[in-house]
Protein backbone atom coordinates (compact mmCIF):
# COMPACT_ATOMS: atom_id res chain seq x y z
CA UNK A 1 0.00 0.00 0.00
CA UNK A 2 2.95 2.29 0.56
CA UNK A 3 3.29 2.82 -3.16
CA UNK A 4 -0.38 3.64 -3.58
CA UNK A 5 -0.74 6.82 -5.61
CA UNK A 6 -3.34 8.04 -3.13
CA UNK A 7 -1.01 7.69 -0.20
CA UNK A 8 1.03 10.83 0.17
CA UNK A 9 3.63 11.80 2.70
CA UNK A 10 3.26 15.44 1.78
CA UNK A 11 0.85 18.02 3.06
CA UNK A 12 -2.18 19.24 1.13
CA UNK A 13 -0.53 22.48 0.10
CA UNK A 14 2.84 21.03 -0.57
CA UNK A 15 4.61 22.23 -3.66
CA UNK A 16 7.71 20.16 -3.05
CA UNK A 17 9.76 22.72 -1.18
CA UNK A 18 9.86 24.44 2.17
CA UNK A 19 7.94 21.68 3.94
CA UNK A 20 8.93 19.65 6.95
CA UNK A 21 10.75 16.66 5.51
CA UNK A 22 9.98 14.73 8.70
CA UNK A 23 6.23 15.30 8.50
CA UNK A 24 4.78 11.82 8.92
CA UNK A 25 1.17 12.70 8.24
CA UNK A 26 -0.48 10.16 5.95
CA UNK A 27 -2.75 11.46 3.20
CA UNK A 28 -5.39 10.14 0.85
CA UNK A 29 -6.55 12.03 -2.22
CA UNK A 30 -10.26 11.47 -2.74
CA UNK A 31 -11.15 9.90 -6.09
CA UNK A 32 -14.54 9.34 -7.74
CA UNK A 33 -16.55 6.72 -5.88
CA UNK A 34 -14.71 7.19 -2.57
CA UNK A 35 -16.60 7.34 0.71
CA UNK A 36 -15.10 7.58 4.17
CA UNK A 37 -16.20 3.99 4.78
CA UNK A 38 -14.36 2.79 1.67
CA UNK A 39 -11.28 4.75 2.64
CA UNK A 40 -11.50 3.35 6.17
CA UNK A 41 -11.71 -0.19 4.80
CA UNK A 42 -8.74 0.46 2.55
CA UNK A 43 -6.42 1.71 5.30
CA UNK A 44 -7.81 -0.03 8.39
CA UNK A 45 -9.56 -3.08 6.95
CA UNK A 46 -12.73 -2.01 8.74
CA UNK A 47 -15.26 0.41 7.17
CA UNK A 48 -16.79 1.13 10.57
CA UNK A 49 -13.72 3.08 11.64
CA UNK A 50 -14.53 5.89 9.17
CA UNK A 51 -15.16 8.30 12.05
CA UNK A 52 -11.44 8.21 12.86
CA UNK A 53 -10.82 9.75 9.45
CA UNK A 54 -13.67 12.22 9.82
CA UNK A 55 -12.37 13.37 13.23
CA UNK A 56 -8.90 13.88 11.78
CA UNK A 57 -10.27 16.06 8.99
CA UNK A 58 -12.86 18.15 10.78
CA UNK A 59 -11.11 21.28 9.59
CA UNK A 60 -12.18 20.52 6.02
CA UNK A 61 -15.12 18.14 6.45
CA UNK A 62 -18.43 19.19 7.94
CA UNK A 63 -20.31 15.98 7.19
CA UNK A 64 -18.84 12.46 6.98
CA UNK A 65 -21.10 11.74 4.02
CA UNK A 66 -19.83 14.68 2.01
CA UNK A 67 -16.36 14.39 0.57
CA UNK A 68 -15.17 15.85 -2.70
CA UNK A 69 -12.98 14.44 -5.44
CA UNK A 70 -9.47 15.88 -5.09
CA UNK A 71 -9.74 16.55 -1.37
CA UNK A 72 -6.66 15.51 0.58
CA UNK A 73 -7.62 13.71 3.75
CA UNK A 74 -5.39 12.92 6.69
CA UNK A 75 -5.34 9.22 7.50
CA UNK A 76 -4.40 8.88 11.18
CA UNK B 1 104.68 11.30 17.47
CA UNK B 2 103.87 14.79 18.63
CA UNK B 3 101.54 15.40 15.71
CA UNK B 4 99.73 12.15 16.53
CA UNK B 5 99.09 13.37 20.09
CA UNK B 6 97.78 16.65 18.76
CA UNK B 7 95.44 14.80 16.39
CA UNK B 8 94.09 12.63 19.24
CA UNK B 9 93.61 15.72 21.39
CA UNK B 10 91.73 17.51 18.59
CA UNK B 11 89.50 14.49 18.07
CA UNK B 12 88.75 14.28 21.79
CA UNK B 13 87.80 17.95 21.87
CA UNK B 14 85.60 17.50 18.80
CA UNK B 15 83.79 14.53 20.35
CA UNK B 16 83.34 16.42 23.61
CA UNK B 17 81.90 19.42 21.76
CA UNK B 18 79.52 17.16 19.85
CA UNK B 19 78.38 15.46 23.05
CA UNK B 20 77.91 18.78 24.82
CA UNK B 21 75.97 20.15 21.88
CA UNK B 22 73.66 17.17 21.89
CA UNK B 23 73.26 17.16 25.65
CA UNK B 24 72.48 20.86 25.59
CA UNK B 25 69.09 20.00 23.95
CA UNK B 26 68.16 17.64 26.78
CA UNK B 27 66.35 20.23 28.89
CA UNK B 28 64.54 21.93 25.97
CA UNK B 29 63.50 18.50 24.69
CA UNK B 30 62.16 17.50 28.11
CA UNK B 31 60.28 20.80 28.36
CA UNK B 32 58.88 20.44 24.83
CA UNK B 33 57.68 16.90 25.56
CA UNK B 34 56.00 18.06 28.76
CA UNK B 35 54.33 20.95 26.94
CA UNK B 36 53.14 18.56 24.23
CA UNK B 37 51.74 16.11 26.77
CA UNK B 38 50.01 18.88 28.71
CA UNK B 39 48.42 20.24 25.53
CA UNK B 40 47.29 16.80 24.44
CA UNK B 41 45.93 15.86 27.87
CA UNK B 42 43.72 18.94 27.82
CA UNK B 43 41.80 17.59 24.80
CA UNK B 44 42.53 13.88 25.04
CA UNK B 45 39.22 12.61 26.48
CA UNK B 46 37.00 14.34 23.92
CA UNK B 47 39.46 13.69 21.08
CA UNK B 48 39.51 9.96 21.82
CA UNK B 49 35.70 10.00 21.83
CA UNK B 50 35.05 12.05 18.70
CA UNK B 51 38.14 11.74 16.48
CA UNK B 52 40.00 8.66 17.76
CA UNK B 53 42.17 8.21 14.66
CA UNK B 54 43.49 11.75 14.81
CA UNK B 55 43.98 11.51 18.58
CA UNK B 56 45.95 8.29 18.15
CA UNK B 57 48.25 9.99 15.62
CA UNK B 58 49.09 12.74 18.14
CA UNK B 59 49.56 10.21 20.90
CA UNK B 60 51.94 8.26 18.65
CA UNK B 61 53.92 11.43 17.92
CA UNK B 62 54.34 12.03 21.67
CA UNK B 63 55.40 8.42 22.17
CA UNK B 64 57.96 8.79 19.37
CA UNK B 65 59.40 11.98 20.91
CA UNK B 66 59.66 10.28 24.29
CA UNK B 67 61.31 7.27 22.67
CA UNK B 68 63.94 9.50 21.08
CA UNK B 69 64.51 11.20 24.43
CA UNK B 70 65.03 7.84 26.14
CA UNK B 71 67.64 7.02 23.51
CA UNK B 72 69.30 10.36 24.29
CA UNK B 73 68.53 11.59 20.78
CA UNK B 74 67.53 14.97 22.14
CA UNK B 75 67.53 16.78 18.80
CA UNK B 76 64.96 14.37 17.35
CA UNK B 77 62.98 14.46 20.58
CA UNK B 78 62.97 18.26 20.59
CA UNK B 79 61.99 18.60 16.93
CA UNK B 80 59.29 15.97 17.27
CA UNK B 81 57.83 17.46 20.46
CA UNK B 82 57.89 21.03 19.13
CA UNK B 83 55.58 20.06 16.28
CA UNK B 84 52.96 18.53 18.58
CA UNK B 85 51.20 21.65 19.96
CA UNK B 86 50.18 22.62 16.41
CA UNK B 87 48.86 19.09 15.88
CA UNK B 88 46.91 19.41 19.13
CA UNK B 89 45.35 22.65 17.86
CA UNK B 90 44.26 20.85 14.69
CA UNK B 91 42.94 18.02 16.84
CA UNK B 92 40.94 20.44 18.95
CA UNK B 93 39.45 22.00 15.81
CA UNK B 94 38.55 18.52 14.52
CA UNK B 95 36.78 17.74 17.81
CA UNK B 96 34.78 20.97 17.57
CA UNK B 97 33.81 20.22 13.96
CA UNK B 98 32.81 16.64 14.76
CA UNK B 99 30.70 17.73 17.74
CA UNK B 100 28.93 20.31 15.58
CA UNK B 101 28.25 17.67 12.92
CA UNK B 102 26.86 15.21 15.49
CA UNK B 103 24.77 17.89 17.18
CA UNK B 104 23.23 18.90 13.85
CA UNK B 105 22.39 15.28 13.05
CA UNK B 106 20.96 14.79 16.53
CA UNK B 107 18.84 17.95 16.34
CA UNK B 108 17.37 16.76 13.06
CA UNK B 109 16.60 13.26 14.30
CA UNK B 110 15.25 14.39 17.65
CA UNK B 111 12.84 16.72 15.85
CA UNK B 112 11.77 14.11 13.29
CA UNK B 113 11.66 10.75 15.07
CA UNK B 114 8.86 11.63 17.53
CA UNK B 115 6.67 12.54 14.54
CA UNK B 116 7.29 9.16 12.97
CA UNK B 117 6.67 7.31 16.22
CA UNK B 118 3.47 9.29 16.88
CA UNK B 119 2.17 8.49 13.40
CA UNK B 120 2.91 4.80 13.87
CA UNK B 121 1.25 4.75 17.30
CA UNK B 122 -1.86 6.41 15.91
CA UNK B 123 -2.14 3.82 13.15
CA UNK B 124 -1.43 0.89 15.48
CA UNK B 125 -4.09 2.12 17.91
CA UNK B 126 -6.70 2.30 15.16
CA UNK B 127 -5.72 -1.03 13.62
CA UNK B 128 -5.97 -2.63 17.07
CA UNK B 129 -9.67 -1.68 17.07
CA UNK B 130 -10.25 -2.97 13.56
CA UNK B 131 -12.30 -6.13 13.15
CA UNK B 132 -10.32 -7.05 10.06
CA UNK B 133 -6.86 -5.99 8.94
CA UNK B 134 -6.44 -4.17 5.61
CA UNK B 135 -5.20 -5.89 2.47
CA UNK B 136 -1.48 -6.58 2.61
CA UNK B 137 -1.38 -6.76 6.39
CA UNK B 138 -1.91 -10.08 8.13
CA UNK B 139 -1.92 -10.82 11.84
CA UNK B 140 1.77 -11.90 12.13
CA UNK B 141 2.88 -8.83 10.18
CA UNK B 142 0.74 -6.61 12.42
CA UNK B 143 2.14 -8.19 15.58
CA UNK B 144 5.65 -7.75 14.16
CA UNK B 145 4.94 -4.09 13.52
CA UNK B 146 3.67 -3.66 17.09
CA UNK B 147 6.78 -5.20 18.63
CA UNK B 148 8.96 -3.25 16.19
CA UNK B 149 7.30 -0.04 17.35
CA UNK B 150 7.77 -0.95 21.02
CA UNK B 151 11.46 -1.71 20.38
CA UNK B 152 11.85 1.62 18.57
CA UNK B 153 10.25 3.53 21.46
CA UNK B 154 12.54 1.79 23.97
CA UNK B 155 15.62 2.52 21.86
CA UNK B 156 14.55 6.15 21.44
CA UNK B 157 14.47 6.47 25.23
CA UNK B 158 17.96 4.92 25.36
CA UNK B 159 19.18 7.35 22.69
CA UNK B 160 17.86 10.33 24.64
CA UNK B 161 19.50 9.02 27.81
CA UNK B 162 22.81 8.60 25.97
CA UNK B 163 22.57 12.15 24.67
CA UNK B 164 21.75 13.52 28.12
CA UNK B 165 24.71 11.55 29.46
CA UNK B 166 27.00 13.30 26.97
CA UNK B 167 27.55 10.29 24.72
CA UNK B 168 26.59 11.88 21.42
CA UNK B 169 28.09 9.17 19.22
CA UNK B 170 26.12 6.44 20.95
CA UNK B 171 22.97 8.60 21.02
CA UNK B 172 23.20 9.18 17.29
CA UNK B 173 23.83 5.50 16.52
CA UNK B 174 20.75 4.54 18.54
CA UNK B 175 18.63 7.28 16.97
CA UNK B 176 19.64 6.07 13.52
CA UNK B 177 18.53 2.56 14.46
CA UNK B 178 15.20 3.99 15.67
CA UNK B 179 14.76 5.75 12.34
CA UNK B 180 15.44 2.54 10.41
CA UNK B 181 13.05 0.59 12.62
CA UNK B 182 10.34 3.23 12.27
CA UNK B 183 10.69 3.18 8.47
CA UNK B 184 10.40 -0.62 8.54
CA UNK B 185 7.25 -0.51 10.70
CA UNK B 186 5.62 2.24 8.66
CA UNK B 187 6.26 0.32 5.47
CA UNK B 188 4.84 -2.87 7.00
CA UNK B 189 1.69 -0.96 7.99
CA UNK B 190 1.30 0.46 4.49
CA UNK B 191 2.29 3.95 5.56
CA UNK B 192 4.53 6.35 3.68
CA UNK B 193 7.72 7.13 5.67
CA UNK B 194 8.69 10.83 5.62
CA UNK B 195 11.13 11.90 2.92
CA UNK B 196 13.87 12.78 5.41
CA UNK B 197 13.82 9.28 6.88
CA UNK B 198 14.42 7.58 3.56
CA UNK B 199 16.84 10.12 2.09
CA UNK B 200 20.36 8.75 1.73
CA UNK B 201 23.18 10.90 3.00
CA UNK B 202 25.93 11.53 0.45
Amino acid sequence: MADDKNLKGLGPDDKGSGTDAWDSTQWHVVVKGDTLSKISKKYYGDPNLYMKIFEANKDILKNPDLIKVGQKLRIP
Amino acid sequence: MKSKRILVAVLCVAVAIALMSCASNKEPAAAAIKAAEDAFNAVKVEAMKYVPDKAKAVEDAITAAKGAFEKKDYDTALNGAKAIPDKVKELSAAVTAKKAELTKAWDELSAGLPKMLDAVKSRLDILSKSKKLPAGLDKPKFEGAKSGYEAAVKMWEDAKAAFTGGNMTDALAKATTVKEKAVEVMTALGMQPPAAATATKG
